[in-house]
């Protein structure tokens, strides 16, 4: 390993990704669902 | 509705695009490494996150002005999809920091700042869910988004006014035109899914607040005991 060099870290970059996109379709998911009681409930 | 998820669909697409660019065939930065493709969601999050916070303080100011509902249900949303940004922001952050600084968080100017934000956007949305009265929610959370959005350029020219771990902000110049393409994608795709999500969620709370502004609806047996 070259001192001041980091190697690796891809399971770094898997998590920020990954965190990334569960967050949008979790909050996406939640908007559709609200999205339907919401009619509902005008109905 | 059906913009919305156009938006969303549209920022999916985009996001995937440079996110692939970004992991797969952008080169490796010389120092970081491969753990430099997290700048490819954490910087587009943060631009996108400040563009959020700058709608809320439109929104509110917007409200306050024209006493029009409309502004306050566009606050309510933006005010929801800053605070997952910028809850995305400090997780994306602790990520990149802890390979690179060698912790997961640091008192920092910038990480602070962002912070305080984060909580600010976390109690103003608590406070319009503890009032009923949807005159006062509105105007009691656009008086507190002003306040909190007085944040937001202490956020930004933190790194240049402090000593901070932090890096300073990256421009066209100081990025290597390898990493251009992915970044400007994908900040283009996390601000169409954000003007996707602002733009259903407003569609959620201008339902709700038409429902509390027409009042409890009066059933026929109450309304004949009422004339009786």
């Amino acid at each position: 390993m070259t001192e001041g060099v980091i190697s690796g870290g891809w399971e770094f970059v898997w998590a920020a990704y990954g965190i990334t996109a569960a967050a949008f379709a979790i909050y996406g998911v939640t908007l559709v669902m609200r999205l339907r009681a919401s009619r509902n409930h005008d109905h | 509705m059906r913009k919305g998820f156009g938006f969303i669909a549209f920022g999916v697409v985009l996001l995937l695009t440079g996110s692939y660019l970004g992991l797969f065939v952008a080169p490796a930065e010389r120092y970081m490494g491969d753990v430099q493709r997290i700048m490819y969601v954490h910087v587009p999050t943060a631009w996108n996150w400040m563009l959020s916070v700058l709608f809320s303080l439109v929104c509110a100011i917007a409200f306050l002005a024209r006493n029009n509902m409309k502004w306050d249900a566009r606050l309510e949303a933006s005010l929801e999809v800053s605070t997952l940004l910028a809850f995305l922001l400090c997780c994306q952050g602790a990520i990149w920091a802890k390979p690179t600084w060698g912790v997961w968080w640091d008192w920092d100017p910038r990480l602070t700042t962002t912070a305080v934000l984060l909580f600010a956007t976390i109690g103003i949305l608590a406070l319009r869910s503890a009032v009923e009265d949807p005159t006062k929610r509105a105007i009691w959370s656009s008086v507190a988004t002003i306040i909190a959005a007085v944040d937001l350029p202490i956020v930004y020219y933190s790194v240049k006014w402090w000593n901070s771990l932090h890096q300073m902000q990256s421009t066209p110049q100081t990025v290597s035109s390898a990493f251009h393409a992915p970044l400007r994608i994908n900040a283009f795709g996390v601000l169409f899914l954000m003007i996707g999500f602002i733009m259903l969620r407003t569609r959620i709370a201008a339902a709700r607040l038409e429902r509390e502004l027409a009042g409890p609806p009066v059933r026929i047996g109450e309304e004949a005991g009422e004339l009786a």
